[in-house]
């Protein structure tokens, strides 16, 4: 979950006279983590669909309505001019064919503001932004720049400084040789030409999704910024940029409209939207009997409008809050406006009877089954090595299935068996006393249609005198007393046991698995110092489906 | 008090009675025991505190294979002076006489001006009735006596020549009686009784896995509160574990950095025609991309078990159900004390139309209460599939914090609709470790996979 980091200062200067203890309290109920504090300095988990929550702005905005300070829905005011305009080329269509934008103005911008900015940009780039692919923005000084603007596309070796540079540099080598060219650069190299943002003098501003010019740096003097949006889709062009654009008039700028036009893009609105509720519905999700006002003052309280009209509560949902879908988010708001720790939690009857799967309930019995024989219960992972699985009890590793990109190298290969990893366990077990006696059931995957898997009942026992015959006695015993079922050995041969010592196991003439002492070599590769005999079978098709 | 004595015990108390000090050896003389039955016996007596073993050193000393040649022939010195008594001799003839000794017996006598040279001759000046080490050569002779009767001085000139003296450390144990045991009456009782209060061997209890204990306790709950278990498979189809559940295809969670992708391997059934019409349809709409059938064939390591429940409720399209389901998920992660790539989820679900969120609630205290943990809330969240989401947090008192535990919700109608699903559906999952881990006191969870048999044999069972 991405995180954010806060000032307690700066949040009481922006919320007035509410206590640290109070906000530190409140945070989580706007369904924010706090994740550690330090002093002044909490840093807090949000949850990726309330990308407004990253910056301290807009978590203002959440705590003001739960403190009941300013409750309703923020109202973008976006003053209409002709003065900005940006027309798009329709050469951008195969490769980023849109832009959204908006210019704010006479706002202050403070190092903490520049911080939070940042910081808001980098979160909504890698979550709604999909790591840029989706949408990403470019925040400018606006007194840079030189109206009307031009989205279009250039070749390679087109130049400009980039942010962060005092060198002229060409689109080519922007993606070969800086940081984040090689990062976000796979994002449009397939084209031979890459978006860009000119300005009437020819001046870049912009070359999304990558970066922007130098020429455009926003710094503590800046007064007045440009921002765009550009991405694959408009809705989330203008989704991300409503984001900016709420929490940037919630710092105090005055928003003023940009005219875009060309290739089907048009000027955003940012208007909000309108979702009717039932409080019937309400109330049945929630469980609670609240009136038609406490509803209406639990959406306000969560930062939406709400009037009832009829049976119906319309809500006015401002364009920044994309995250709700339908009534159900509603539903949601209301509770965290009503706030979670009233609603007081109810056990009702149950109108279904209980009961454990028939599968969970054998397994049961035959664990305790072997604990009657006196074997202990071990539990392994699934995922395992190729190392463990095949080098060490000499097994070929045909139709190994593998995951991709594991971050453990112990664990990449889905098991096919499970007496691997008990041998496993025994070599890390070599100081405890023998002997050691143990079991486990569980999974083992194999290739068929994609996948088979099956339920396996592995056993082994280690000491100076284990034999044939003592595991033989254990299978058989197991099976007869737990299931009535009477097992038959075979001759047989497999690279993990003593040639002449295995054999196959079947019930009724199906094979079911194999038993026998393990091989020296076998105990070798594991830094066994005991005897080991021990025996598998599928219990799928033998005790269940 | 009467006291209940072993036939070993009984005979070395009585002896010692009589005797007051012995080492083993003497008792085993004295008692006619084998030095086993001695030993234990001792043991036995000490932890009753019954006896006391007084455990010293001392060091013993004999005569090495030098040591015993001058024991018989004289120290070469001696040999020296015996042979120039007489009359002086030449250097060659004395040298043929003594061999290799000649050499150190020659330097010996001219440091201690015992003899002096005239070009080829050797003559004596000083001639000594004992040498120095010769009192302890005869006193030691072909016996083994303790250091400390020899004196240091005398010793000290022969200790250190090769092959002269041997010492050896010799521990010695010195057995008494407390003074309780002396008085103690040892009878012979003829009725077969034994010692019932003394301490006997630790043998291990074969069991089965503390987590399986765990997973056997929350099960039986769940069973006790109306739901039925349902089982499904590890390896699901992204379409189960993803689509289904409203996360849309370029969702971070679906990264090959968060999730296990089987290598190479797609389904070729996923679900019905209408399931898949219906849920690509929803994912258009709401997530405005391009669904694509690929990515949801891909075969994944289930992230979660909600897959199964969902597969279960497509099928079965319940007015009214309660069902859970347990068992392996699978995340790819760097393994630490704290995460693994494969641990155990419990979850469940309420269908109903009357089910509301304060059931839910009401479901996770009761279920909280059972396993003993009774300080809880609840705290809002977000999950794809869910809303609204919340998250349990309980109390802690070991980490002295709030740890947040079940995740759970109602799932949403984007989730339901698409796969004809018409009432509400309450649902919540979490870890089993986690509890697992609260319940036996444990920081690590890689713990309860280690296998480690020191740990699995010493664990207490019901905690």
């Amino acid at each position: 979950m991405p995180v954010v980091e806060l000032s307690y200062t700066r949040l009481q200067k922006l919320l007035g006279k509410i206590s640290k203890k109070q906000i530190s309290e409140n945070l989580p109920f706007l369904g924010l983590d706090i994740e550690s504090e330090d002093n002044d300095k909490v840093r807090i988990e949000y949850s990726p669909n309330r990308p407004d929550y990253s910056t301290d702005l807009g978590i203002i905005l959440g705590l003001q309505g739960l403190f009941g300070i300013k409750v309703g829905a923020i109202k973008l005011n976006i003053k209409k001019s002709n003065e900005y305009v940006l027309s798009v080329k329709p050469s951008v269509s195969k490769i980023r064919p849109f832009v959204t934008g908006i210019v704010a103005k006479n706002g202050r911008i403070d190092d903490d503001m520049i911080k939070q900015l940042m910081a808001m940009q980098e979160d909504l780039h890698f979550g709604i932004g999909r790591k840029r692919k989706k949408s990403s923005i470019g925040i400018h000084d606006l007194d840079k720049i030189s109206f009307p603007l031009t989205y279009t596309t250039s070749n390679k070796d087109h130049k400009f400084i980039p942010l962060h540079s005092d060198k002229e540099l060409s689109i080519s080598q922007i993606l070969e040789t800086t940081d984040i060219g090689k990062e976000y650069g796979s994002i449009i190299k397939n084209s031979t030409q890459v978006p860009v943002i000119l300005d009437s003098k020819k001046q870049t501003v912009s070359f999304p999704p990558i970066i922007n010019a130098a020429v455009t740096t926003v710094t503590t003097k800046t007064r007045n910024l440009f921002v765009e949006v550009t991405g694959i889709n408009k809705n989330d062009a203008e989704d991300m940029l409503s984001i900016v654009a709420t929490i940037l008039q919630t710092a105090g700028f005055t928003l003023i409209s940009t005219k875009i036009s060309g290739a089907k893009n048009t000027s955003p609105k940012l208007e909000p939207r309108k979702i009717s509720v039932n409080s019937a519905l309400i109330n049945q999700m929630l469980g609670t009997n609240l009136t038609n006002s406490q509803i209406i003052t639990s959406l306000k309280k969560s930062r939406l409008d709400a009037i009832l009209k009829g049976k119906n509560i319309i809500c006015t949902i401002p364009s920044y809050r994309f995250d709700i879908f339908g009534s159900m988010d509603l539903v949601e708001e209301v509770a965290l406006g009503y706030g979670i720790q009233n609603l007081e939690p109810i056990l009702s009857p149950s109108q279904t009877l209980g009961q454990t799967n028939s599968i969970s309930v054998k397994l049961k019995s035959l664990s305790l089954i072997m604990v009657g024989l006196g074997y202990t219960e071990a539990l392994n992972s699934s995922l395992t090595s190729k190392k463990v699985l095949y080098e060490m009890t000499n097994r070929e590793p045909i139709n190994m299935i593998s995951v991709l990109d594991s971050k453990s190298q112990e664990h990449t290969i889905l098991r096919d068996s499970i007496i691997p990893e008990l041998l496993e366990n025994l070599s890390r077990n070599i100081h405890a006393s023998y002997p050691q006696k143990i079991f486990e059931t569980g999974n083992v995957f194999s290739k068929y249609n994609p996948i088979k898997e099956t339920t396996s009942f592995a056993v082994i026992s280690a000491h100076q005198d284990a034999s044939f015959t003592e595991i033989k006695s254990i299978l058989q015993s197991a099976l007869k007393t737990g299931f009535n079922l009477e097992i038959e050995t075979k001759t047989f041969s497999h690279p993990t046991f003593e040639e002449g010592r295995t054999a196959s196991i079947s019930v009724n003439d199906k094979t079911i698995g194999v038993i026998g002492e393990i091989n020296s070599k076998t105990i070798e590769n594991y830094k066994i110092r005991v005897p080991v005999v021990g025996f598998e079978i599928s219990l799928s098709g033998l005790l269940f489906d | 008090m009467s006291q209940i004595f072993h036939e070993i015990e009984k005979k070395i108390i009585t002896s010692l009675q009589n005797i007051p000090i012995q080492t083993p050896e003497k008792l085993e003389k004295s008692t006619n025991l084998s030095p086993d039955q001695i030993r234990r016996g001792i043991e036995w007596l000490k932890l009753k505190d019954l006896a006391i073993v007084n455990e010293s050193q001392t060091s013993n000393i004999s005569l090495g294979k030098n040591g015993l040649e001058s024991f018989h022939k004289g120290l070469p010195e001696r040999r020296l002076l015996e042979l120039l008594k007489n009359e002086s001799k030449n250097l060659q003839d004395l040298q043929k006489e003594l061999g290799s000794v000649f050499g150190p017996a020659m330097g010996l006598a001219r440091k201690n001006n015992w003899v002096d040279t005239d070009d080829d001759k050797v003559i004596l000046k000083n001639y000594l009735t004992e040498l120095p080490g010769e009192k302890t050569l005869k006193q030691i002779g072909e016996n083994k006596i303790p250091k400390n009767e020899v004196d240091v001085d005398d010793l000290s000139s022969i200790l250190k020549r090769p092959n002269f003296v041997v010492e050896d450390i010799v521990k010695i144990k010195e057995i008494s009686l407390t003074e309780n045991a002396k008085s103690i009456e040892v009878t012979n009782d003829l009725s077969g009784a034994i010692d019932v209060e003394s301490k006997v061997p630790g043998i291990f209890v074969a069991r089965t896995h503390p987590l399986k204990d765990t997973i056997d306790e929350i099960r039986e709950i769940f069973v006790t509160l109306g739901f039925t278990e349902i089982i499904g498979e590890f390896t699901q189809p992204s379409f189960w574990n993803f689509d289904a559940l409203f996360t849309p295809q370029d969702h971070p969670a679906r990264e090959l950095q968060d999730t296990f992708y089987l290598d190479g391997i797609a389904a070729k059934k996923i679900g019905t025609a209408e399931q898949i019409r219906k849920i690509s349809e929803s994912h258009k709409k709401n997530w405005r991309y391009y669904w694509d059938i690929n990515e949801a064939r891909k075969m994944v390591l289930r992230t979660h078990t909600t897959c199964v429940t969902i597969k279960h409720l497509a099928e079965t399209k319940p007015d009214e159900s309660r069902v859970f389901s347990l068992g392996r998920v699978f995340r790819n992660e760097k393994v630490s004390y704290k995460h693994l790539v494969e641990f155990n989820q419990i979850e469940g679900v309420v269908v109903g139309k009357n089910a509301t969120l304060r059931d839910l609630m009401g479901i996770q205290k009761e279920f909280y209460r059972r396993i003993g943990i009774t300080k809880i809330k609840f705290w809002p969240t977000f999950f794809p599939y869910t809303e609204p989401s919340l998250q349990t947090m309980v109390y802690n008192d070991r980490l002295g914090k709030w740890v947040e535990l079940f995740g759970m919700g109602i799932f949403r109608p984007e989730v339901t609709k698409p796969l004809g699903i018409t009432k509400p559906v309450l649902a919540w999952g979490g870890g089993i470790e986690r509890i697992a881990m609260l319940k036996y006191g444990l920081d690590d969870v890689r713990e309860f996979y280690n296998n480690n048999l020191g740990w699995l044999r010493s664990v207490t069972k019901c905690q």
